[in-house]
């Protein structure tokens, strides 16, 4: 129980270290090679169309603008928009057979997926997807940053020893829960949890769960009624968890994480090559940089997946959790999931 | 004193006015026409139309005060508003006077008919010639400012490529519209103008804001989940609504001042 709170990975990463990890293919940041500096890779030179879902509040565009700035003789157009929506504009470009895109960068992996599938996605070099931790090689698109899903809990009100290791027990614990069910990290959750435990388990934990759960419109509403102590535990991803500590030194929430199931999924934002050329492969290589998961991590709270770079602060490393084995390209469709949510009724 | 008073008064109305048409003017959800962006050559048209709405409200009165309720026709003074073209002009440009306009169309439809005094509905027609006025020289000032290049010109939204104290300015130009929507007697339209801002815009920056004061997320979290929805609900006044928005407004400025703050203290990406 102790491996499962954040706090107590902050300071005892020793004891941590020596706890079983649950897939040995998760490598730590340290076991892998240390990512390329940008002083290694070649300037970006040429016109390079990016469609870009929306980001983390604007980091996604200082790493475009420092890019460009770098790169003085690369003419990069960005098209913007709600990454699913995105998806949907290449998909039917490629039907009407145009091509408008040379690069999708998007904020889920669902979208990712959808591209994949309709054949658009060009191959990565092998010596660039070997950059990423093992976890997180795709022959076709390449993760960027990751997001782990996580259980908020209130410090007044909960230990850690009170939750369960498996999220599929909460749905019969007596503890309260926050969770946004309208939320698409929730809802890419509990795809994970219906390709791993089936739809008859699923359905039976969104009943199990819903007859002690509050709803809030977002995850960070979760994190902040946690820290209230509205309820006792939530569903989220973990970076509001870690901004609410960083502005609320006294914050009353810590993190728990499930064992190798989809309460401890790790989702990835990713990009993908839309055109042959070199160029869409050497921009990717600037986004796996030491520099921009650096940037990444520390600004944004992501989870780099790149060897040599520190998570960010308060958060262990890939290595110290048991994220389940999950495609995260199969979390494109959503409606199935949509589908049981709506006949349980929990939307 | 007073006029003095007055002054400063006018002073500041004008100084707002600037500063609205400085940072929030480029954007307009929905249908825009082409006129907006060429404001100085249809102003003789937007000062035809004020005369032309002043005259036919006017006409309006005069009718309920000389035949009765009735054939006044009261339903028709929205209906003249919707016509115009400065209805689009005031609303890409200077949202809260668009709001004071419907304040103050209704002013007049509800006190004919309520069958109020004719002193009463008098006083909603000087209002609302008031706020037409006024929406007539927000509209020059832009037109000015227009020319010399200083407008970004009026486009549909791109929530992504605005930095996020852009977007809370782009926050606060939709609370606005917000009390127009609600002035308008539309509440699910204002309704849905919190529900998308909060989805779409303040969601994407609360992240980062929380990292800087997270009582102040809290704060706002409460006024757009539960405060404002349920002044909307409850048929709180628009004055009511307007003030909720005020305050909301007023922490959306801190918070932009504090992710000003923290963009400098932000490392560099290389």
């Amino acid at each position: 129980m102790q491996r499962r709170t954040f706090i107590q990975a902050m300071a005892a990463a020793g004891t941590l270290g020596s706890l079983p990890l649950a897939a040995n293919h998760v490598l730590a940041a340290s076991d892998l090679a240390a990512a390329v500096s940008v002083e290694q890779l070649p300037p970006l030179v040429g016109d390079i169309t990016l469609y870009l879902g929306r980001g983390e509040g604007g980091l996604y565009e200082n790493v475009l603008n420092a890019i460009r700035k770098r790169n003085p003789k690369l003419n990069l157009q960005v098209r913007r928009g709600a990454t699913a929506a995105l998806a949907n504009t290449l998909v039917a470009e490629a039907k009407a057979g145009v091509r408008r895109a040379d690069l999708f960068w998007a904020v889920d992996s669902g979208a990712i997926g959808m591209v994949t599938e309709a054949g658009l996605a060009k191959p990565l070099p092998t010596d660039l997807t070997s950059q990423l931790n093992p976890r997180f090689q795709y022959p076709q698109w390449a993760p960027v940053t990751g997001r782990i899903r996580t259980i908020p809990f209130n410090t007044d009100r909960v230990t850690a020893a009170q939750i369960p290791s498996s999220i599929m027990a909460l749905a019969d614990s007596d503890l309260s829960i926050g969770w946004a069910p309208a939320y698409a990290s929730f809802q890419s959750f509990l795809t994970a949890m219906r390709l791993l435990e089936g739809d008859k388990l699923t359905a039976e934990w969104l009943r199990g769960v819903s007859k002690h759960a509050t709803s809030f419109a977002g995850e960070l509403g979760v994190v902040m009624a946690v820290e209230r102590g509205e309820v006792d535990i939530g569903f989220a991803n973990h970076y509001y968890a870690l901004r609410l500590k960083s502005g609320k030194a006294d914050a009353k929430v810590d993190l728990a994480f499930t064992n190798n199931d989809a309460g401890c999924l790790v989702n990835a934002s990713g990009i993908v090559a839309l055109s042959d050329d070199d160029l869409p492969i050497n921009f990717i290589r600037y986004l796996l940089t030491q520099e921009v998961q650096s940037y990444l991590a520390s600004e944004a709270y992501e989870v780099p997946l790149v060897g040599g770079v520190s998570p960010p602060l308060g958060l262990p490393s890939l290595s110290q959790i048991s994220p389940p084995e999950v495609d995260l390209t199969q979390l494109a469709d959503l409606r199935p999931t949509l589908e049981l949510m709506r006949k349980v009724g929990v939307l | 004193m007073q006029t003095l008073i007055q002054k400063y008064r006018h002073l500041c109305l004008a100084g707002g006015l600037v500063a609205s048409l400085m940072s929030g003017q480029a954007l307009a959800n929905g249908a825009i026409g082409e006129h907006v962006n060429n404001l100085q050559g249809h102003l003789g048209q937007y000062t035809e139309e004020v005369d032309w709405l002043i005259t036919k409200v006017d006409g309006i009165v005069d009718t309920y005060e000389t035949s009765g309720q009735e054939a006044a026709k009261a339903d028709a003074v929205l209906e003249h508003w919707e016509a115009v073209d400065l209805h689009g002009a005031i609303e890409s440009n200077y949202v809260p006077v668009y709001a004071a306009i419907w304040q103050g169309l209704f002013g007049v439809k509800q006190a004919i008919d309520n069958k109020e005094p004719i002193t009463v509905v008098r006083e909603e027609q000087a209002k609302l010639e008031q706020a037409l006025w006024q929406a007539l020289g927000a509209v020059k000032l832009a037109a000015q400012y227009q020319q010399k290049g200083l407008l970004a010109p009026v486009k549909s939204l791109d929530a992504g490529s605005l930095t996020p104290p852009e977007t809370l300015e782009e926050i606060k130009h939709q609370l606005d519209r917000v009390v127009a929507k609600y002035a308008e007697k539309l509440p699910d339209a204002a309704k849905n103008i919190v529900y998308d801002t909060y989805l779409q815009r303040f969601e994407g920056v609360e992240g980062l804001l929380i990292a800087q004061d997270a009582d102040l997320v809290e704060d706002l979290e409460k006024d757009f989940n539960v405060t404002l929805p349920q002044a909307l609900d409850r048929k709180a006044s628009v004055d009511e609504v307007k003030q909720v928005i005020q305050a909301m407004q007023a922490k959306l400025d801190k918070a932009k001042s504090l992710l000003l703050a923290a963009e400098k203290d932000q490392k560099d990406v290389f």
